[in-house]
């Protein structure tokens, strides 16, 4: 008999570490938070790579080496770290790619974006994204969209509900897992429950006197309460 | 006609695209087949065609550095007969015209400004925006009725997110007359890309798929396995090195003293634009359980048999049935044609069994231009074949 064995991924939440091991292979989490309330410290420090992991950053509102940097200050070995930049192209249009930071030309360019996916993932699976490479297989890949809001002002909800159903079986067929950040407060409940429709775990973050809460929902044994937190160098933790 | 830029795909089409069609790349997403409509682009411009690039999602400039990246630097998007629409008109319009109607007008008067000025031959279009703006029907009249001449071609590049309801719309509802499909195999990664001939008005060629690779900027129809078999020594080996640019044989001396394959002999060549490698495989029955794995993957198949060894004729019998069976097109190179008391293709068509439409080829593996006729001829069956 052959046991398939799956990777989880670890979280830094204890909460979800310590009662499935991480984020199984193949989830998709949405964090759904309001502006301001550091959502994106949360959503790289579950996206950072850990030991013998990638992480591929679709960056709809940062600059690629911005993303770097964030990544790298919150722990993260830049040399698995791969940027999908959609922001810089559009100053800048002669810029190169290379392995690990790939431009497209704006948010609206679902075909670019979808072939630097394609490509940097292929990349990773042939071995050839960076040196020191552990080897594992499939590799464990986890990818952040770090802002589904921006892809939304730019293309309607039907397209991008249709993209990235495309883009979020692709990484469960890849046994990755997908962080993306979504503002909950600029849209309407028909939105956020068509994008919710796409992921197995939403993570919900609120501010309230002026800290941090979120909740986690969809991961069977782990509690929906609403938990104060906070993000240091890249590790989230769970306050009392 | 205008060259799609890709010759093994312009052979599939007779000669290329006829002026005045309605042509459209779908892309599946993540492919990398954006070179496609870059390679019809630079064929319009080199037949100096003038061109009209819309362009909703990107700006000239990157897309002249994209383009000039993809494709190399032969493509002259400055000086050539060219003209552009590209993302800051897309926004200039949208903020000048308040409803949806002025915005349709205004595109439609621009365009058709551009086409009546610069004469323009061929409208190239990124079409997802138009789409997304305007609604199929829409945007698709959008772009028709600025076509004042029905001799201006018009070529689309669309991200398809809904499959084949899609391309179904655009050939049933539209009357495209040109339809390509550029998918990928993806399990888990992309394994390999490929192109489908999804439907063409002017010939009444099958839907079709060919695999693709992008070498130097170009895109290059790739067949990976053309499998070459047969009975011990009709002539594989030789047939395998005739054919090649390079090759590679694992050959021992049989008891006899002559040479025999006692692995595979692999052969790679460039033909019509086409990328092929050929696995020769042994002939003796001991390396029969060989068989199955070659051909699970394998695209064409030639059998190899001596044209004046009638008692091979069982065996090779045996080999073309596994094919057969497979639904593999193939074809019958019936070597050692230039030797005395040669048996003739009638006689080894019935020996064999074969169909009516399957050739046999009376060749001298020898002469590397009977070889190439074989190759070309399975070529032809593979693209043409109703998979």
């Amino acid at each position: 008999m052959i046991i398939h064995w799956m990777y989880c991924y670890k979280t830094g939440i204890a909460q979800i570490d310590d009662v499935t091991g991480g984020f199984e292979a193949g989830t998709n989490v949405l964090i759904l938070a309001p502006p301001m309330s550091y959502a994106d410290q949360l959503a790289y420090a579950l996206a950072k790579p850990l030991e013998g992991e990638y992480a591929i950053v679709l960056s709809t509102n940062e600059r690629a080496a911005e993303v770097v940097d964030a990544f790298k200050a919150a722990g993260a070995d830049k040399r698995f770290t791969g940027v999908i930049d959609a922001i810089t192209k559009s100053s800048t249009t002669g810029i190169m790619d290379t392995q690990r930071m790939m431009f497209v030309s704006s948010p609206t360019d679902l075909t670019g974006i979808g072939i630097k996916f394609s490509n940097m993932i292929e990349t990773i699976f042939e071995g050839n994204f960076a040196e020191g490479e552990t080897g594992l297989f499939p590799p464990p890949i986890r990818f952040c969209v770090n802002s589904i809001s921006t892809l939304l002002m730019y293309r309607r909800l039907e397209v991008l509900y249709q993209f990235l159903h495309v883009l979020t079986a692709k990484l469960k067929k890849i046994e990755g897992a997908g962080i993306y950040l979504l503002n909950s407060e600029s849209f309407d409940e028909k939105t956020l429950s068509l994008i919710k429709q796409l992921m197995n775990c939403v993570i919900e973050v609120k501010i309230e006197q002026n800290a941090s809460y979120l909740r986690i929902q969809g991961i069977r044994g782990v509690s929906g309460e609403w938990l104060k937190f906070a993000v240091v160098k890249g590790k989230v933790t769970i306050l009392t | 006609m205008i060259s799609t830029g890709v010759l093994g795909l312009d052979e599939m089409l007779g000669r290329g695209i006829p002026r005045g069609s309605r042509v459209l790349y779908s892309m599946e997403p993540g492919v990398d087949g954006q070179l496609f409509m870059l390679s019809s682009l630079s064929c319009a411009l080199a037949q100096g065609l003038s061109c009209l690039v819309i362009l909703p999602n990107t700006t000239v400039d990157a897309f002249r550095n994209d383009a000039a990246k993809m494709y190399g630097a032969q493509m002259d998007l400055v000086s050539g007969p060219v003209v552009f629409m590209d993302a800051i008109d897309r926004e200039r319009i949208q903020k000048t015209s308040r409803s949806e109607e002025a915005r349709e007008r205004e595109w439609q008067a621009r365009i058709r400004k551009i086409c009546r000025d610069h004469s323009v031959d061929v409208i190239f279009a990124y079409f997802d925006l138009l789409y997304e703006d305007f609604g199929l029907e829409k945007a698709i009249h959008l772009l028709e009725s600025a076509r004042e001449d029905a001799k201006t071609t018009l070529i689309l590049e669309h991200l398809n997110l809904e499959g084949a309801t899609l391309l179904e719309r655009f050939t049933r509802e539209f009357s495209f007359d040109l339809i390509i499909a550029i998918r990928a195999s993806f399990r888990p990664i992309p394994q390999f890309n490929y192109f489908t001939l999804v439907h063409t008005s002017w010939s009444t060629v099958a839907p079709r798929s060919v695999p693709f690779i992008i070498r130097e900027g170009r895109i290059i129809p790739y067949i990976p396995r053309i499998v070459v078999t047969g009975p011990a020594h009709a002539g594989k080996s030789t047939f395998v090195a005739q054919a090649s640019d390079d090759v590679q044989s694992v050959d021992r001396r049989s008891p006899e003293g002559e040479p025999t394959t006692v692995a595979m002999d692999f052969g790679w060549l460039r033909w019509k634009d086409f990328d092929i490698t050929l696995y020769g495989t042994p002939g003796h029955t001991r390396f029969d359980p060989l068989l199955p794995p070659y051909l699970r993957h394998a695209i064409g198949v030639v059998l190899v048999i001596d044209a004046t060894k009638p008692d091979t004729f069982p065996r090779a019998k045996y080999l073309i049935d596994m094919a057969v069976k497979r639904r593999i097109p193939y074809v019958i190179a019936a070597n050692k044609n230039d030797l005395p008391r040669v048996i003739q293709p009638r006689e080894i068509r019935t020996a064999l069994g074969i169909r009516d439409d399957i050739t046999v080829f009376p060749v001298s593996a020898t002469r590397r231009s009977d070889v190439h006729f074989v190759l070309e001829s399975l070529v032809d069956s593979i693209t043409q074949f109703s998979y």
